[in-house]
């Protein structure tokens, strides 16, 4: 009885041998399959970015996703109306940022300031920060009045800074994911900018659109001839495929 | 890698450095205060009021509770909030705050009924404890229980981040 276990037990480890080769050789053989099919090896990133000959490659350090046109969106350090010490992520976040730059001071805010007591609501996926200049340079006890206790107000002469505010009233919209600004501008009301930044993103989902990625493609193609000073109809476009 | 802090926010002999999508308040009520003057509230006749730390890795809104009412319920499943609340110095010595040092959770002290008010999916960590002679709550939310291993790394993580001196 113990000699079978033994025989049996050599038979399942030797099976067991022949079994891990077999695999291990089926994966060097897919393994080889796909590099033969100009797949790369595992692990490898993207392949380097190169022209054709007699094309100038772009200047170092030029990104190719199309953002660097788009300032940069910086986070918001500030104090509350309430003295909160406060902290408020604008880049590197899931969501946009409404940054309506206001002052107690301005005629022109009257609207926004209006629309905040009436709860007005931000485009879907978005967070609305209101933003005044530092309490130094404001009337807190004035901006009390004027803005609601559910609004999210933070003063931040920094922020004014950053942002590079021209004047009140000022709204940026940051995109949380690219840490890029996406808009910016001036208007009468909270509802006058949300209907821009809304139809914004309609047109942007529009069928009658080309997709975004395409768009950005095109955009980020013509920019990197243009700036190796490949115009249209350069004859450098249109080289034989066997020059290439 | 560990997370590089790349954001400071200190104040009330509070600390901490804020990791990329993490954003802070921080903060002390106001007195007598009247209603909405102060996040949640107006407070009660005697009342001392003591820092409180607001920590979360989402959007935090300006209406809030000190224990995180009307932030929690915004939540998702990947999201945290942390509220760090000093006690008085009468706290100072009590069984209660006998622990030194703001804790590391566990992802199974992390319970569904350990929530100030509960709320579907999540769950929430207490405890209480003393940091630099300060007695202090901690109160800790995780977006997802199912999920208490990766979100409990993150808490820990920002926990790392806060000092009290």
């Amino acid at each position: 009885m113990t000699a079978l276990l033994v025989v049996e037990t050599v038979i399942v480890a030797v099976l067991c041998v022949l079994v891990a080769g077999l695999l291990r050789g089926y994966a060097s053989v897919l393994r080889r399959l796909h590099q033969l099919d100009g797949g790369a090896l595992p692990n490898a990133g993207p392949p380097p970015f190169r022209t054709v000959p007699a094309i100038p490659e772009p200047a170092a350090g030029q990104r190719i996703e199309g953002r660097d046109e788009w300032a940069e969106a910086h986070d918001i350090e500030g104090i509350s109306l309430r003295g909160e010490i406060v902290s408020v992520r604008t880049v590197g976040v899931e969501h946009d940022t409404v940054l309506a730059f206001l002052s107690a001071s301005c005629e022109g805010c009257a609207g926004f300031w209006h629309e905040l007591a009436a709860d007005w609501v931000t485009p879907t996926g978005s967070r609305l920060l209101v933003v005044t200049r530092s309490a130094a340079e404001e009337s807190p006890s004035v901006l009390s009045q004027l803005c609601p206790p559910q609004a999210d107000l933070v003063m931040s002469s920094q922020a004014w800074a950053d942002y590079a505010v021209p004047g009140s009233p000022y709204v940026v919209v940051t995109d949380g994911r690219t840490g890029r600004v996406k808009g910016e501008g001036s208007g009468t009301s909270f509802s006058q900018v949300g209907g821009l930044i809304r139809q914004s993103i309609e047109d942007g989902r529009h069928p009658a659109m080309k997709p975004d990625a395409d768009r950005r493609r095109e955009r980020d193609i013509d920019r990197l001839l243009l700036s190796a000073g490949i115009g249209p109809n350069d004859p450098s476009l249109y080289a034989d495929r066997d020059e290439r | 890698m560990p997370a590089v802090a790349t954001r400071r926010l200190a104040g009330h002999g509070l600390a901490v450095g804020l990791l990329p999508q993490w954003e802070g308040r921080l903060y002390q009520r106001t007195v007598g205060a009247t209603a909405g003057a102060a996040p949640n509230a107006a407070g009660w006749a005697g009342e001392a009021s003591h820092p409180i730390l607001h920590l979360a890795n989402f959007a935090l809104p300006a209406a809030r509770g000190d224990y995180g009412t009307g932030a929690v319920e915004r939540m998702g499943p990947a999201h945290i909030f942390i509220a760090l609340l000093e006690f008085g110095p009468d706290c100072l010595g009590t069984a209660l705050y006998a622990p030194r040092g703001l804790p590391r959770p566990t992802p199974g002290e992390f319970n569904p009924n350990g929530m100030q008010r509960r709320v579907a999916g999540q769950a929430g960590f207490q405890h209480f404890c003393t940091v630099a002679d300060r007695p202090f709550c901690l109160y800790a939310v995780i977006g997802s229980h199912r999920d208490a291993v990766r979100l409990t790394r993150s808490v820990n993580e920002i926990l790392d981040q806060i000092e009290v001196s």
